[in-house]
């Protein structure tokens, strides 16, 4: 296995892992959990570098912030009661499907962005949450939104993810919903939903994400937009789920057929919905 | 060929290894005659690799053996303590809880940190806990039985 490597370093800072990647010109690879730089198994890797000791596993909040540290791990993120409290434990269920127990205490955050895979539970969480990826280069550090950062190859090092702290209280719901063949497989669907009610019970906002439904998680933007403003009851949660399949373009592949994904993202979204509404107080 | 050294401390012995800055932690145990750590899918998917990594269950077929510096390794050769079997390991011979036996030293680690991190589980959390560690002789129910045994007894002589 891996047999072309000729150094694993272990940086203890970001500063160092940047310069060994720049001296790696192209044939260093960064490490973290693993799970996917081991499965990927690119035989012309000749220099690992892991930084899971340089520093960027945590999860804090300051003020109205919530950061992330990229090498976190899924196992973390499921267990931490500072996260719980934010926007009712949406990232913590998220990253609670994330495989086995096994690859979770693995598998970080960081590299779920980072691998840039469509079916990524806590990128659609991520993305619903509006959260923004730090990226540190030699240059400095820049901070982008998660959309830019999901459209783009990106050059640098992720080291961080921040979330704005959303709105609280006892009328806003979150619910994530994950469809798989096992309770440990990859998402056919993943769905990740949110919002808040006025006194009327009328939606002030509302934030839809999908995963494994396109290219890379999406937000239902046309589905948001049928919920803004309007009163929440069952014939709007109908055609919020309905309105989801125009902001996704799912492929068929071993695991589903498009059309499958397609009904499926629907169904997913209603679910999400109703929980959130349960949450927010809304008797059916 | 390049080789590091890995410190680190295997069943309870502190150790220095010779590897390769490519080797998986899988290929490196069973190298060195650790064969209790079974090699299955090699895709971190079947759990008959897992082992504790600082007292924590991971497949070490998705670990690289460099990334285990400086920590602690239980495999299934060190669940045992001079020569009494761990209660889990006398709980699933007592139930029949293994049959081929391929997948059982994974299965008994993943149970094994289940118990010291949640002493009195779930029928549930047994169910989550072993969730990553496939049988293909499909045995599930009389090891989920053996570990909910244990817990059992254990809360019966508190």
């Amino acid at each position: 296995m891996f047999e072309h490597v000729e150094a694993f370093y272990r940086p203890a800072t970001i500063r160092e892992a940047l310069r060994l990647l720049r001296a790696g010109n192209g044939e260093a690879r960064i490490v973290a959990g693993g799970t996917d730089v081991i499965v990927d198994a690119d035989r012309s890797i000749r220099f690992l570098i892991d930084i899971t000791n340089a520093g960027l596993t945590y999860i804090r909040r300051d003020k109205g912030t919530y950061r992330i540290g990229a090498t976190t791990t899924m196992a973390e993120i499921e267990d931490s009661p500072k996260l719980r409290s934010m926007a009712n434990g949406l990232l913590n269920q998220a990253a609670a499907t994330c495989g086995s127990v096994q690859n979770r205490n693995l598998a970080t955050i960081g590299g779920n962005l980072a691998h840039g895979s469509p079916a990524a539970d806590t990128v659609t969480a991520l993305l619903a949450l509006d959260a923004l990826v730090v990226i540190a280069s030699e240059r400095g550090q820049r901070e982008v939104p998660i959309a830019d950062y999901l459209a783009g190859p990106h050059k640098g090092l992720l080291t961080e993810i921040t979330i704005p702290a959303p709105p609280a209280g006892k009328r806003t719901g979150w619910s994530f919903q994950k469809l798989g063949r096992t309770a440990i497989d990859v998402a056919l669907v993943n769905v990740a939903a949110g919002f808040q009610l006025d006194a009327r019970s009328r939606v002030k906002w509302a934030k839809i994400a999908l995963g494994s439904a396109a290219p890379t998680p999406v937000r239902a933007v046309q589905a948001e937009q049928i919920l803004t403003g309007r009163l929440l009851d069952t014939n709007a949660i109908g055609e919020a789920a309905e309105a989801v399949t125009k902001s996704i373009n799912p492929i068929t592949d071993v695991r589903a057929t498009s059309a499958y994904r397609r009904q499926m993202s629907s169904v997913l979204t209603a679910r999400a919905l109703h929980e959130c509404a349960a949450q927010a107080g809304v008797s059916k | 060929m390049t080789t590091m050294e890995l410190r680190f401390t295997l069943n309870g012995t502190p150790l220095a290894w010779e590897i390769g800055p490519g080797d998986l932690l899988l290929d490196v145990l069973r190298r060195e005659g650790y064969y209790g750590v079974k090699r299955g899918c090699e895709k971190g998917e079947c759990g008959a690799c897992t082992i504790l990594l600082d007292g924590k269950p991971v497949n070490a077929c998705m670990v690289f053996a460099a990334q285990a510096e400086g920590r602690a390794i239980i495999t299934i050769e060190g669940l045992a303590h001079d020569g009494e079997l761990d209660p889990l390991q006398i709980a699933f011979l007592d139930r029949g809880a293994v049959q081929c036996g391929f997948c059982s030293g994974g299965m008994l680690l993943s149970a094994r940190a289940l118990l010291n991190h949640n002493p009195d589980p779930t029928e549930a959390e047994v169910r989550e806990a072993l969730g990553g560690n496939l049988c293909r002789c499909t045995g599930y129910i009389k090891a989920i039985e053996a570990v909910l045994d244990v817990a059992a007894r254990r809360e019966a002589t508190k």
